[in-house]
């Protein structure tokens, strides 16, 4: 039930029952940082994610995957068998004391165990219960199956990156997976909003293939009214372009020039280099025309300064300059550090931890960190037998049969 | 028809760019009245420089759809006060101009709290509204360099600092994300009576996704470097070269059955498999070995053929297709009319991309096309703020309506 503390995160008090795999970790791990009480309900040894990589000094286990302790610190979780008959029965009892549950299994599989959604509703109409699938629950791709680079291919981000001639390249960080988590977790909120004025659940349907093609900026509408269609941009010759990143003394740095205002104060800082001064490089396609000669006297400029000095000067000047940093660079920046992005944890086996903080930030009710991600089975026995009344013998008769 | 969700709630958007209006959007879709502050002095970055295409923008379209356009000069007094007068009868702010504009307008949330105590503001800012960088210029293709994907988005062992696309996934994700906090803080203030604001940084969003990246720096102290395509779970992974030109379909094999049934597909047509492939230990070890023998199969035949063929059998096939192809070739959005048609009054037809979810009892919309600059002010101006024609008049020409 809804708290009524107004600093405690906005989901404090409702329970999130995670059928989830890859798909939808992002979508739970939105709902716990924002304080749901998520409960991850893993197969009897541990789910599978527990084997991707990377690993706690690369030794795989299943306590070390760095992959599963991102996704699931915050979560619960119980180890349950939910094809076995006794597992339905348990997940039932359950499911009638969640709010949510999210699911990611191929369409019709949770119906055909009699555990899908109108099972549910029928003993719990309140309840929100959410399946993100690769294409939805209707029309011709329904069954196919799709990993993340499935849903950036079919999504045409993945055409697009790479360079000309090599094969297309996948994106770090399963993108499509997180935005059709993200579309399922902003889903969840909308039908929780509805459910406190109506009292009624609903059944919501995420298809990360049409999630996927929300992220590709603006090549559907520009294709439909004028047929442009662009393919991995070359770095040579006449396609060049200028946001593509310049060396510097140290790596590289990005110089993103949109405002015709901000050319002229990079123009400035640049100490008016007579190749690019003139009146006509103000305009952006005459720019555009002319790639080595801008990019020639830009790189010039960056070749003598670090990526640190391009970003500081650059941005005190008003002019849109990144450093390229590395995934360490990020974690160890001022501007991380004094937003406090990562929280410091600990692990029981993987021991001291950076762990990325909830996102975004509210003024009244911050979402929170309270927990590390759950030990296989680490609350059975706070949740089969602190809330649903099993004894100890209980477990110990459900684990010799498998089920939990 | 049943309501939608969010019918009641009036959305105030102060925006430019994608993050900011993706979260009106995507509110609005689900029933928010939006309202979107803009102005004549200058077309935003999606409008365009020259007024001849304000209203002829695709991208602006696919931004903008469903909302209403509100011509307001904020550089007047007067036009700051309108504002206000719009802000006290609404019940979300988005906000993503650089970090000073909305304290310069009295709209930052001290300010707007004393305005409406129940508003919800979101500012949503490349950086965050707070640190050292806040103020930072940023777009939603560059945020992606800050936070290591830039980085990381590269072949393994590459040499130029990056292959990544365009793509700006902090501005799209970034504004899903903003949503769900908007509706999070709805559901909240119910009980509380109370507003709040809400700081959304695209990077820390963006960034989210990484984090099994930054547990390798932050756990085994090491960097981590681009990958490129490199799988060490499944085997064949990747994309693979199909007839024609730059034409490629995504195969991924997991496990040992679908292993299987995929090699004795490729075998039915006469391309003998190597005994170390047996086991995806050896597929692992060997992959670039076995990366051409898969491409002896796959480039001879249509990507579609290759994803059926495979799909057919159970093994995660998909092509990468370009935009034409989303477009033409697509069947599943073609059976689903994902993709919607938009009669824009002077642009005409234009395509985007539907709602991808669906709520079965309160489902969104794409709820009608852009506005054109200005074209609700009147109306709101006269129904929302109680000013007559007279003053409205007046206030056109004083270039304060504008």
């Amino acid at each position: 039930m809804p708290d009524i503390d107004p600093t405690s995160p906005p989901l404090t008090g409702y329970r999130v029952l995670d059928l989830g795999g890859p798909l939808g970790f992002h979508c739970t791990k939105l709902l716990a940082d924002m304080g749901a009480d998520v409960v991850k309900i893993e197969r009897p040894g541990g789910d599978e994610a527990r084997r991707i990589p990377p690993f706690k000094d690369d030794l795989p286990h299943p306590e070390t995957s760095l992959y599963f302790l991102h996704f699931h610190t915050n979560k619960r979780g119980v180890t349950l068998d939910i094809e076995s008959p006794e597992g339905r029965a348990i997940f039932l009892e359950l499911a009638c004391n969640a709010d949510v549950v999210l699911e990611t299994f191929q369409p019709g599989r949770l119906d055909e165990l009699g555990i899908g959604y109108e099972n549910l509703r029928r003993q719990h109409p309140g309840l929100v219960y959410a399946s993100i699938t690769p294409f939805g629950q209707s029309g011709p791709w329904r069954d196919y199956k799709a990993n993340d680079m499935a849903g950036l291919a079919l999504g045409n981000l993945l055409y697009l990156a790479g360079e000309p001639g090599e094969p297309p390249l996948q994106p770090p960080g399963e993108i499509a997976y997180g935005m059709a988590s993200t579309y399922g977790a902003f889903g969840i909120a909308v039908a929780l909003y509805h459910r406190l004025e109506s009292g009624q659940g609903q059944f919501i349907d995420v298809s990360m293939h049409e999630c996927a093609a929300h992220i590709a900026g603006y090549f559907i509408p520009n294709y439909g009214y004028t047929g442009a269609k662009p393919a991995r941009a070359s770095r040579k010759g006449e396609e060049t372009d200028l946001y593509d990143p310049y060396p510097t003394k140290n790596g590289y740095a990005r110089i993103f020039i949109i405002p015709v205002e901000q050319w002229r104060r990079l123009v400035e800082w640049m100490g008016r280099p007579p190749s690019i001064s003139g009146a006509e490089f103000e305009k952006m396609a005459y720019r555009r025309k002319h790639p080595d000669i801008v990019v020639g006297a830009i790189a010039e400029f960056c070749r003598r300064h670090t990526k640190e000095e391009l970003y500081e000067e650059g941005q005190k000047r008003r002019i849109a300059v990144t450093p390229i940093n590395t995934a360490g660079e990020f974690i160890t920046s001022e501007q991380v550090k004094a937003r406090g992005t990562f929280v410091e944890m600990e692990h029981p086996v993987i021991g001291h931890y950076a762990h990325f903080g909830p996102v975004p930030r509210f003024s009244e009710s911050p979402g929170r960190i309270t927990r590390t991600a759950p030990l296989v089975g680490q609350h059975n026995s706070e949740i089969y037998c602190g809330e649903l009344g099993m004894s100890k013998e209980d477990l110990v008769a459900l684990r010799a049969s498998g089920v939990i | 028809m049943s309501k939608l969700p969010l019918e009641g709630i009036r959305v105030v958007e102060l925006t430019t760019g994608a993050a900011g209006p993706t979260v009106a959007r995507v509110l609005c879709e689900f029933g928010a009245e939006v309202i979107r502050c803009e102005t004549r002095l200058r077309g935003d970055g999606h409008r365009g420089e020259d007024p001849a295409l304000w209203n002829k923008k695709p991208d602006f379209m696919k931004l903008q759809r469903g909302k209403k356009s509100f011509t307001v000069n904020m550089q007047t007094p007067k036009g700051r006060e309108l504002v206000k007068e719009l802000v006290k009868k609404s019940d979300v702010v988005v906000e993503n101009f650089g970090l000073g504009i909305l304290e310069k307008w009295g709209l930052d949330y001290p300010q707007l709290k004393e305005i409406n105590p129940g508003c919800i503001l979101i500012r949503v800012k490349g950086m965050g509204c707070t640190g050292p960088h806040a103020a930072d210029l940023t777009y939603g293709p560059n945020v992606g360099n800050t936070m290591g994907t830039t980085y990381l988005w590269n072949y393994a062992g590459a040499t130029t600092a990056t292959a990544e696309p365009r793509t700006q996934h902090p501005d799209f994700m970034g504004g899903v994300t903003g949503a769900f906090a908007v509706v999070l803080a709805l559901i909240q203030r119910r009980e509380t009576k109370r507003g709040q604001w809400i700081d959304s940084a695209q990077v820390e969003i963006g960034a989210s996704l990484l984090g099994p990246k930054y547990l390798e720096y932050s756990v085994n102290k090491r960097e981590p470097r681009p990958e490129g395509n490199r799988s060490l779970i499944a085997a064949p992974y990747g994309p693979y070269r199909c007839a024609g030109e730059d034409r490629w379909c995504v195969i991924a094999i997991y496990d040992q059955d679908e292993w299987k049934r995929f090699a004795a597909l490729v075998e039915q047509s006469g391309v003998k498999r190597d005994e170390k492939f047996a086991t995806h230990l050896g597929r692992v070890r060997h992959r670039e070995e076995l990366d051409v023998w898969v491409t002896t199969w796959t480039r001879a035949r249509d990507p579609y053929d290759v994803m059926e063929t495979l799909q057919g059998i159970g093994v995660c096939a998909a092509v990468v297709q370009d935009v034409e192809d989303q477009f033409e070739r697509d069947r599943q959005y073609a059976a689903t009319g994902f993709l919607v048609k938009l009669n824009e009054p002077e642009a005409g037809e234009v395509v985007t991309e539907g709602v991808p979810i669906r709520l079965s009892v309160t489902p969104g919309k794409v709820r009608g096309v852009a506005p054109l600059m200005g074209e609700h002010t009147r109306e709101i101006a006269r129904d929302l703020l109680g000013l007559s024609d007279r003053e409205i008049a007046t206030l056109e020409e004083e270039k304060v309506l504008y």
